[in-house]
């Protein structure tokens, strides 16, 4: 079943989709994803990795309503 | 660590460069434990690389905070239960705007000796490099 899911977009993936969050409805992070390709066709070259709730993701998960999904393309610090 | 905002006391983001000033606080912050009889420090600074004949004057930092607080405090506990015979682990990292030779990162370990305060400061480097939800845009 599909959630309202709040996406944030960080880095060269904000310049990409020219915002820096809004809200999507999803089933799982693997549809939010191409959903998110398919609708910002600038992300396609970006290696972007995701963040639920404030954790990084290493494989796909199921999506809830008022779950916070984090677009994050390669870190950069230091 | 007068000037030093609370919320700073272990590690943090801070609003533009990391200030000698500011350096020389943090450094004096282990003061207090006279066990400590080693302390590793390592400072990061925004270089002047040249791309397409353009030359960097500034990066501007931007990060995902809440998540950036948590991997670091994750990565203090880590570093902790890696090296015994550290005491205090430091980490604080620029957003916004930081002038090229200006620091953006420093980190500081102290250790009762010598041999866990320098491997563990390098880790704590590797780990911030890796885990550290923080992107940059060159500014020339």
């Amino acid at each position: 079943m599909k959630a309202e899911v709040r996406v944030l977009y960080f880095g060269a993936a904000q310049e990409a989709t020219g915002k820096s969050e809004e809200t999507i409805m999803a089933a799982d992070t693997a549809s939010l994803r191409n959903q998110l390709i398919s609708r910002y066709p600038a992300l396609k070259q970006i290696p972007f990795r995701m963040a639920l709730n404030r954790t990084l993701l290493k494989g796909d998960s199921g999506l809830q309503k008022s779950d916070t999904i984090a677009i994050m393309p390669p870190f950069q610090g230091g | 660590m007068k000037n030093i905002p609370l919320q700073m006391k272990n590690s943090c983001l801070i609003k533009g460069p990391i200030t000698p000033v500011l350096i020389s606080e943090l450094m004096a912050s282990g003061n207090d434990d006279a066990g400590a009889g080693a302390v590793s420090i390592f400072i990061g600074r925004v270089r002047d690389d040249e791309t397409d004949g353009k030359r960097v004057t500034a990066i501007e930092y931007s990060a995902y905070e809440e998540m950036a607080v948590k991997e670091v405090e994750e990565v203090i506990t880590t570093v902790r239960s890696a090296f015994s015979d550290v005491r205090s682990v430091f980490i604080v990292h620029s957003l916004g705007v930081v002038m090229a030779g200006e620091a953006s990162l420093f980190i500081m370990v102290t250790s009762g000796h010598r041999d866990h305060a320098t491997r563990a400061c390098r880790h704590t480097l590797e780990m911030v490099k890796e885990r550290l939800p923080v992107w940059k845009k060159e500014l020339y």
